[in-house]
C-alpha cells in the first residue's frame, strides 16, 4: 500500500506546477485534489510551490517610463515616412516602365502595316538564315571573329583512326 | 467598445497610427516588466520594449489574423531578450542595477513618499526584491523565460508554448524544473529558509 502511495506521489510531483497555475483538464484536477487530501508530504510540496510563487511576487512590478509611448510613436512615424519615400521611388518607376509599355502599345499595333513588314521581313531573315548557312561553303557573316585559318579545320577533318583486327590465337574447330 | 488586439492589429497594417497606439498603450508596461525580469535592466529593458513594438510596426503588412496577436508579441520580445542574455554572457556585462544597488541613497527613494514604512523595513524589502531578481537571472535562459511568463505575465501553457516553440509537455517540465531550482537558489541567498518542502 506504501509502496503504491509513493509510486502514485512519484507520478504526481511533476504535475504538481500544472496543478497550481490550474493548467490542466477539470477531470485530473480533480484526482489530483483528492490525493492532496490524503498525501501530506504532496500537499506540503505544493505549499513551497505557493510560497516560492508568493516570493516571486512580492517583487513591484516596474512602470513604462512616461516618455516612452511618445518615442515609439516619434519613430514609428519616421519609419513610415521612409517607407512612404521608398514606395513613391519604386511607384515612380513603375510608373514610367508603365506609360513606356502603353506608349509601345499605342505605336505598335498588330494592325500597322510598318510593324506587320518588319515583322515578317524578321521572320524570313532568320529561318533563311538558319536553313541556308550550312549548305553555302564560304558563309561567313562576321569574318572578323575566325582566328584560324580554314586549312587547318580540313585537315582536322581528315585524321582518323585505323584499327587493325588481331588474328585469334585458338581456332575452335567443329569435330 | 473594446477592439480585439487582432481588430487593432488589422488597422494598423492599413496604416492607421491611432491603433498602434492603442496597441502599445495596452501592452507596454507588460512587455517592460517581462524584458526586465529576465535581464534585471531597467534601462536596457525599455529600449528593447521598444525595438519590439517598432518590429511590431514594421512587420504590420506580414501580420495574418491566424496567430494571435499577443503570442506574436511575446514573441518577437522573447526573440529580443534571449539575443540580449545571449550578449551579456558572451560579453561578461556587469548590470547598472547590481552595481548601483548597494550604495543607492534608499532613504530619498520613490518609497519614502508612504511615510507610513519604516526605513528598516524599507531596506529590507528592498534587498529583498533585488535578491529575487538576481535569483530569476540565475536560471537557466529557457526557464528563466518560461517562469517570468506564467508568474508575471500570467499566459496560459499553450501561449508559452508557442512563444518558446515547443510542445506542451516541455514546457511543464521547463516550469516545473524552474520552480525546483528557484527555490534552491533563493535558499542559498538567503530568502528561502520559510520554503521548506523540497518541491519534488
Amino acid at each position: 500500500m506504501k509502496k503504491s502511495i509513493s509510486t502514485e506521489c512519484d507520478n504526481i510531483a511533476p504535475q504538481l506546477s500544472a496543478y497550481f497555475d490550474r493548467q490542466m483538464p477539470v477531470w485530473k484536477r480533480h484526482l489530483m485534489k483528492r490525493h492532496l487530501n490524503q498525501c501530506a508530504m504532496c500537499k506540503s510540496r505544493l505549499q513551497s510551490i505557493q510560497q516560492a510563487d508568493k516570493l516571486l511576487k512580492s517583487v513591484e512590478p516596474v512602470k513604462a517610463s512616461d516618455t516612452f509611448l511618445s518615442e515609439v510613436l516619434h519613430q514609428a512615424a519616421n519609419i513610415k515616412k521612409t517607407k512612404k519615400i521608398r514606395e513613391s521611388n519604386i511607384n515612380r518607376i513603375g510608373s514610367r516602365i508603365e506609360n513606356m509599355q502603353l506608349w509601345l502599345r499605342g505605336k505598335v499595333r498588330a494592325y500597322n502595316p510598318i510593324f506587320m513588314f518588319g515583322f515578317i521581313f524578321a521572320v524570313f531573315v532568320m529561318v533563311g538564315a538558319t536553313l541556308y548557312s550550312a549548305s553555302i561553303k564560304d558563309f561567313n557573316p562576321f569574318p572578323q571573329f575566325v582566328t584560324k585559318s580554314t586549312e587547318t579545320e580540313h585537315h582536322k577533318l581528315i585524321t582518323f583512326e585505323v584499327i587493325q583486327q588481331q588474328e585469334p590465337k585458338r581456332i575452335l574447330k567443329s569435330r | 467598445m473594446f477592439v480585439s488586439d487582432e481588430d487593432l492589429m488589422m488597422d494598423c497594417k492599413k496604416g492607421d497610427m491611432s491603433a498602434f497606439e492603442l496597441l502599445v498603450r495596452r501592452y507596454q508596461d507588460a512587455i517592460i516588466n517581462y524584458i526586465h525580469f529576465s535581464i534585471n535592466d531597467y534601462h536596457r529593458a525599455e529600449d528593447l520594449a521598444q525595438e519590439t513594438f517598432l518590429r511590431v510596426f514594421k512587420n504590420a503588412s506580414r501580420y495574418e489574423v491566424k496567430a494571435s496577436f499577443k503570442t506574436w508579441l511575446y514573441t518577437i520580445a522573447t526573440n529580443l531578450t534571449r539575443n540580449e542574455i545571449r550578449n551579456r554572457a558572451r560579453r561578461n556585462t556587469y548590470f547598472l542595477e547590481d552595481l548601483v544597488d548597494e550604495n543607492e541613497d534608499v532613504y530619498h527613494s520613490v518609497y519614502m513618499i508612504d511615510e507610513s514604512l519604516q526605513p528598516d523595513l524599507l531596506l529590507e524589502r528592498k534587498e529583498r526584491q533585488q535578491i529575487i531578481k538576481k535569483a530569476i537571472k540565475m536560471l537557466p535562459e529557457n526557464q528563466c523565460i518560461a517562469l517570468t511568463l506564467v508568474t508575471y505575465q500570467e499566459l496560459s501553457y499553450e501561449e508559452i508554448a508557442e512563444i518558446l516553440n515547443c510542445s506542451l509537455g516541455a514546457v511543464k517540465s521547463l516550469i516545473h524544473r524552474a520552480r525546483q531550482n528557484i527555490k534552491d537558489i533563493l535558499i542559498k541567498l538567503g530568502i528561502g529558509d520559510t520554503i521548506n518542502e523540497k518541491i519534488y
